[in-house]
């Protein structure tokens, strides 16, 4: 098994390498390149020479790449232009904040997903699979964002139950305001992937029930139900865990946008930020850092694939 | 069917049984009254082609069909009434009464559940096994149905078992509640030969032990004689003739079954032109009038289109549903022979030399050459105009890649191909093209070589228009005359390939392969794919081709009594390398290596007298993974003559076989 | 053709969203003869709904109708201005690296896995810092996070295909690699493409939302969507229909688009589904 995880890190160490170049050139794609975004456009010849040398830009391009990469590997993801703190700071303050409302939302998620896929996958054709079929039309349909809104006028604005813009409050410091904080927003973000859990793993189930397998099940005398969770569930994990994989690009994505409508103070904002402020060091830190997430999570998805099928032999 | 001799009560006793499918507004009748007994240690068999109705009459028996499907009739196994059973009933009979042996053992088994928990699950189900128990049982289950270390292998998932071993194991599982019937359906239909002849034995040994009732259910005439102690023949949903195996075969007296018998080739028969059964088996959707096997029947009259005739006792417990049973007899016999002129001594239209095609096996990150799988390891073989040359073997012996390799399909790794004396390994693709317009290939499967966004006009056309001859050799004239030489009609010409039958697709894909006036044809399994009745009828014409064209046919199969009936000459491949080559009918009647002696011994004959044949000779173990082949000669783990220089020393190819022993079995 | 429109009645949802769409496009294509977007009255901001304007005023008095309107001019261009970079770039990679596999596969995979390995609207983001707001950023953007979508799809589609016999069949003729490629792959490979375009334009249409939305999409003072959610959240005490009907709006475009992307999904396996006669031997179910 580690094998196997050494494998797919090596696998994974080119793309990873390849979008770090993409990422690293974001400063100098910029018009006016990195001393024109740190010095801004009136700045005077001998100013910008100052800054050339103070940032090492005089030195050969590949030097540079190398340096940088090296200095984020330890940690160092430079200085944000407008506070002037270290990058990773700025990072590590709201880094928990999202991390927190993707486990809620996951969560969540899977809460109302996976029972509405088994259910529907039993009687396929059948009013209760047509009703929630609908339900994931809407949950995959109805944009993170408005539906965000829909649910700040009603339990913040009307109702006045909830905060209409939500802080980040550690789980471990106060459980009831951190539920009262995420609840809404990691409910807009849960519904949007009970529909990826609940569409997909429907579609898988259902894909497994016509196996031939399931009909020597049946042929052996067992009931429906143990034929599902005996037989059927772990079979359709596998196209299933696959797709949220791939949908998983999605997921954070929806994160960041959820994170703006509650004015959450999570990685999304602080992106944000970056953007409106021109400030690259901190959206190259950012993007950088969620491309680890990404990565992370794609290689848990295929060790939990390799777990649940034992055809791959992740030994060899 | 009335009672039979026996005077026991039947285990399982059908009456009447018909099955539907609901299509639009009105049923799709599939089973149209069936009656059946089986009694406790007999082996029944139903034999049919696709269609007939006999798989879903099987599914039937057990309550397995789709919840859409409108059953009649009575079914009573033991004392239940199946048809009227409530689920709960219906399951119990499943796991304890009837043991249910599906075809393709690749995909009965669950893959991602260990293969000894699979087997003893029904017993635990049903409260037969204490859970505690259920490993113990798993294992006296696999050791009874001879697969080694059961110990080991019950922990083992169903994809490191090999395809015979599978196929042992689900017939364990569905013995393990002890059943009083058991239902195969097609059971060996996926094995290769020598498996199936081991897996057959196998199963008929361990229904002697149980006594249990066995219904088999095949396509295979072979395998009916083999096995069965009394047969039905089902065409379109009903039975046509039924009676003990013996009758069946020596005096068959519905005109479906005399003619599917002679439309067989058989592998200890004479050269006589097959008589193949006309026109194709009806659709269950569209049924002739009356009596359903009419319009293929050379002996119909107008009563046949009015009444359905029901059966008839012709014999001791033989019936058949014909009307004019009594003039069977005066059916005509079958054409005489007519072969080729032997052209022997031309030179060799395709000759090729230590032909070799090895795959690199690479994995890791780095896609590291971890191993080489040897798929074709130095074939010669040669080929002249208007001659045949068989190429057989079993799934994996390399008889398809060498044939692709020839083509040029995929790229040999070393040896000579020449093509009317111009040696073209290693040609481009486009210098190939020229080359190709001399040697064509005809495909297994009709479903899957027809492209089905195109016209079947379109398709024949395609070689031609690929090589800009289309208007120089006469357009959509030569099209139609193509049609009219593979027996097609051309009215057809216009419409799309899905609204052909199996029969009708491989000459389309014949006449494509005739299109560009090539003088040798690759046929790679052209009627594996097809119904018995139907292979005869390409069978029949591949032959009336070759004379009227001189063609030269590479003709690849894994069907020995095809191979025999179609070839002047035969070679026998295993695991990459030809094992043995001779004129037909000495490697049919003295062949010289063990592999090509066991294969013939182990092809199950359409004849229930040569049963008990002397020296049958069964092997055991299956084909050797060709990515890591066995020491010596490759054959050696399972030949019965093996010596320490077999072991050691792969032998060379001399004299028509490459063995260290060569000789009579 | 003839099997989608055959298949589709038996589709509510899907005929109920071509409608939809049908009235959108129409309302998109004829605006200019229908409203004025930026007629501003500030003596009537922030009014909900009433018989003179159906969708209420936003914070300028104009119109929250036609600004919807030619909301959905923005959106249905960059969908279909984004889905046609995708398809142009996607549609090939694929078709190259399922034909010929080899170091063809690795290295076009390799690219596409790093495209895949930012999510969408990250890219999108980053793109749209370096290269700043506008139009063409925008559907630049919201294209170039399709691409991956469309190779991944095709070239499924072309592995499969390239072990079908009809394939080699061509090939075995003496087919050209261009000729088997176009002439015998891609006609078959079109029902998969053709689901991929229209979720990648629901896709695309929220993508180019979220950016507005996120305020760093199309700039103003075009009206966009993303733009009016953005704007109208900040007036949600004192006008709520102002967030809530664009979005309503924008909901229903992406759930017609879904409803046909699955129709076309069910009817196109269906109709491939035929020649495995339903009567076959083991009576499927």
């Amino acid at each position: 098994m580690i094998g196997f995880i050494l494998r797919r890190l090596a696998e994974l160490v080119p793309v990873v390498l390849i979008a770090s170049i993409g990422i690293w050139g974001i400063i100098y794609a910029v018009p006016g390149g990195p001393v024109g975004a740190l010095v801004g456009e009136n700045a005077t010849p001998e100013q910008i020479q100052a800054v050339t040398a103070e940032l090492g830009l005089d030195r050969p391009i590949l030097v540079q790449y190398v340096d940088w990469l090296r200095h984020a590997l330890g940690g160092d993801l430079g200085t944000s232009l407008q506070s002037r703190e270290p990058v990773a700071k700025l990072i590590g303050q709201c880094l928990p904040a999202t991390v927190q409302l993707g486990i809620a939302a996951i969560l969540i998620g899977l809460l109302l997903g996976l029972p509405v896929a088994v259910a529907s996958a039993m009687a396929p054709g059948s009013w209760l699979d047509r009703a929630l079929a609908g339900w994931s039309a809407l949950a995959l349909g109805v944009p993170t964002f408005w539906l965000g809104i829909l649910f700040i006028l009603f339990f913040a604005v009307q109702l006045q139950w909830l905060p209409s813009a939500s802080s980040y409050v550690p789980f471990w410091q106060s459980p009831g305001a951190m539920i009262a904080n995420v609840v809404l927003p990691a409910s807009t973000l849960g519904i949007y992937v009970s529909g990826i859990f609940a569409r997909f793993l429907r579609a898988s189930l259902l894909g497994e029930l016509r196996a031939d397998y399931v009909r020597t099940a049946r042929s052996k005398g067992l009931r429906e139900r143990d034929i599902v969770t005996r037989h059927v569930l772990r079979n359709a994990m596998l196209p299933f865990i696959t797709v949220v994989g791939l949908m998983m690009a999605s997921f954070i994505g929806g994160a960041l946008v959820t994170e703006a409508v509650f004015t959450y103070p999570g990685m999304g904002r602080l992106m944000i930020q970056a953007i409106a402020t021109r400030d690259y060091p901190l959206l190259q830190g950012s993007i950088l850092v969620v491309l680890v997430i990404y990565v992370v999570i794609n290689l848990a998805v295929d060790v939990l694939y390799v777990w649940v099928d034992p055809r791959l032999d992740y030994g060899a | 069917m009335t009672p039979s001799a026996d005077s026991r009560a039947p285990v399982l006793s059908v009456r009447g049984l018909t099955v539907g499918f609901p299509a639009g507004r009105r049923v799709v009748q599939a089973v149209r009254g069936i009656d059946l007994d089986i009694f406790a240690n007999e082996m029944v068999c139903v034999v049919g082609e696709s269609g007939s109705g006999k798989s879903v009459a099987a599914l039937a028996i057990c309550g397995l069909l789709p919840p859409n499907a409108v059953l009649g009739g009575a079914i009573r196994l033991g004392g239940t009434d199946i048809a009227h059973a409530d689920a709960a009933t219906l399951r119990r009979i499943r796991g304890r009464d009837v043991g249910f042996i599906f075809q393709d053992p690749a995909t009965t088994l669950n893959p991602v559940m260990m293969v000894g928990r699979q087997i003893a699950e029904a017993p635990v189900v049903h409260g037969q096994l204490a859970p505690a128990q259920a490993g113990a049982r798993a294992v006296a289950l696999l050791r009874e149905v001879d697969i080694p270390d059961p110990e080991g292998r019950v922990r083992q998932y169903p994809h490191q078992f090999s395809g015979g071993m599978r196929q042992r194991a689900v017939i364990a599982m569905a013995m393990a509640g002890r059943p009083r019937l058991i239902i195969a359906d097609e059971p060996t239909t996926a094995l290769d030969v020598t498996v199936q002849a081991q897996v057959l034995a196998m199963l008929n040994r361990r229904r002697v032990e149980t006594g249990a009732a066995v219904l088999l259910i095949t396509h295979d005439l072979g395998v009916v004689a083999e096995v069965a102690d009394r047969v039905m023949v089902t065409y379109a949903g009903r039975i046509v003739e039924s009676g003990p195996v013996d009758a069946i075969f020596r005096n068959p007296r519905h005109p479906y079954t005399r003619a599917l018998l002679r439309s067989m080739p058989r592998l200890d028969g004479d050269d006589a032109r097959l008589d193949p059964i006309p026109g194709q088996p009806p659709t269950p959707a569209a049924l002739p009038s009356g009596c359903a096997f009419r319009p293929r029947c050379a002996m119909s009259r107008a009563r046949c289109a009015q009444d359905d005739p029901a059966l008839r006792a012709t014999g001791v417990d033989h019936h058949a549903a014909c009307h004019f049973l009594e003039e069977i007899e005066t059916l005509p016999a079958p054409a005489a022979t007519v072969r080729a002129p032997d052209q022997g001594g031309a030179a060799p239209l395709l000759d090729v030399r230590d032909l070799r095609v090895h795959f690199a096996l690479r994995s890791g990150p780095l896609r590291r050459r971890t191993g080489v799988v040897r798929a074709v390891d130095g074939v010669s073989l040669t080929l002249r105009a208007g001659e045949t040359l068989g190429l057989v073997g079993e799934s994996g012996c390399g008889k398809t890649t060498t044939g692709r390799a020839i083509m040029g399909l995929i790229r040999a790794t070393g040896g000579e191909v020449r093509v009317d004396g111009q040696e073209i390994t290693g040609f481009s693709r486009t210098r190939l093209r020229a080359v190709r317009r001399h040697m064509q290939y005809v495909f297994q499967d009709p479903y899957s070589s027809l492209n089905p966004v195109r016209t079947v006009a379109e398709i024949v056309a395609e070689p031609l228009r690929i090589h800009g001859l289309f208007d120089e050799m006469g357009g959509m004239a030569r099209v139609a005359e193509l049609f009219d030489r593979v027996g097609l009609s051309r009215s057809f010409m216009n419409r799309y390939p899905r609204e052909f039958s199996g029969g009708q697709k491989q000459r389309i894909g014949i006449a494509r392969a005739l299109a560009l006036q090539p003088r040798v044809l690759i046929l790679d399994e052209p009627v594996a794919a097809l119904d018995v009745s139907i292979q005869a009828q390409i069978v029949n014409l591949l032959q009336d081709l070759q004379q009227q064209l001189g063609l030269a046919y590479l003709f690849i199969a894994h069907d020995l009594a095809v191979v025999r009936h179609i070839s002047d000459r035969v070679a026998v491949m295993y695991l990459g390398r030809v094992v043995e080559e001779a004129e037909k009918d000495t490697l049919y009647t003295r062949p010289a290596h063990p592999y090509t002696q066991s294969l013939l011994s182990a092809a199950p004959i359409a004849d229930p007298a040569l049963r008990a044949r002397p020296g049958r000779i069964v092997l055991t173990g299956e084909i050797p993974n060709p990515a890591s082949p066995p020491r010596g000669c490759t054959f050696h783990p399972r030949c019965f003559r093996a010596s320490e220089i077999c072991r050691t020393e792969a032998p060379r190819f001399a004299g028509g076989v490459a063995c260290h022993h060569p000789g009579a079995a | 053709m003839k099997r989608i429109l055959n298949g589709l009645p038996r589709h509510k949802g899907a005929c109920l969203g071509i409608a939809f769409l049908g009235v959108l496009a129409l309302a998109a294509c004829f605006a200019g003869l229908l409203v004025d977007p930026l007629a501003q009255d500030l003596a009537s901001a922030l009014e909900g709904p009433s018989a003179e304007h159906w969708f209420g005023t936003d914070e300028l008095g104009r119109d929250i109708l036609a600004r919807v309107i030619y909301g959905a001019r923005t959106s249905l261009l960059t969908a279909a201005g984004a889905v046609a970079i995708a398809a142009a770039l996607g549609i090939p990679i694929g078709l190259i690296a399922g034909y010929f596999g080899g170091w063809r596969d690795t290295v076009l995979m390799r690219f596409v896995d790093v495209l895949l390995a930012l999510p969408g609207i990250l890219f999108a983001m980053a793109l749209i810092a370096v290269l700043g707001r506008s139009q063409a950023t925008a559907l630049v953007a919201v294209g170039l996070t399709g691409i991956p979508g469309f190779a991944r799809v095709t070239r499924a589609e072309t592995l499969a295909l390239r072990t079908r016999e009809f394939v080699l069949a061509v090939e075995a003729f003496g087919g050209s690699s261009t000729y088997s490629i176009f002439r015998t792959v891609l006609p078959n490979a079109w029902s998969p493409i053709l689901v991929q375009t229209v979720v990648l334009a629901a896709v695309a249409i929220l993508l180019e939302a979220a950016l507005a939305f996120l305020g760093v999409g199309i700039p103003p003072p075009t009206p966009s969507w993303g733009e009016m959610l953005r704007t109208g959240k900040t007036y949600l005490y004192d006008s709520p229909s102002y967030a809530v009907l664009p979005g309503l709006v924008l909901t229903l475009t992406i759930l017609s688009l879904d409803a046909i992307g699955r129709a076309l999904a069910s009817i196109l396996r269906e109709s491939e589904g035929l020649h495995d006669a339903p009567l076959a031997e083991a009576g499927a179910p």
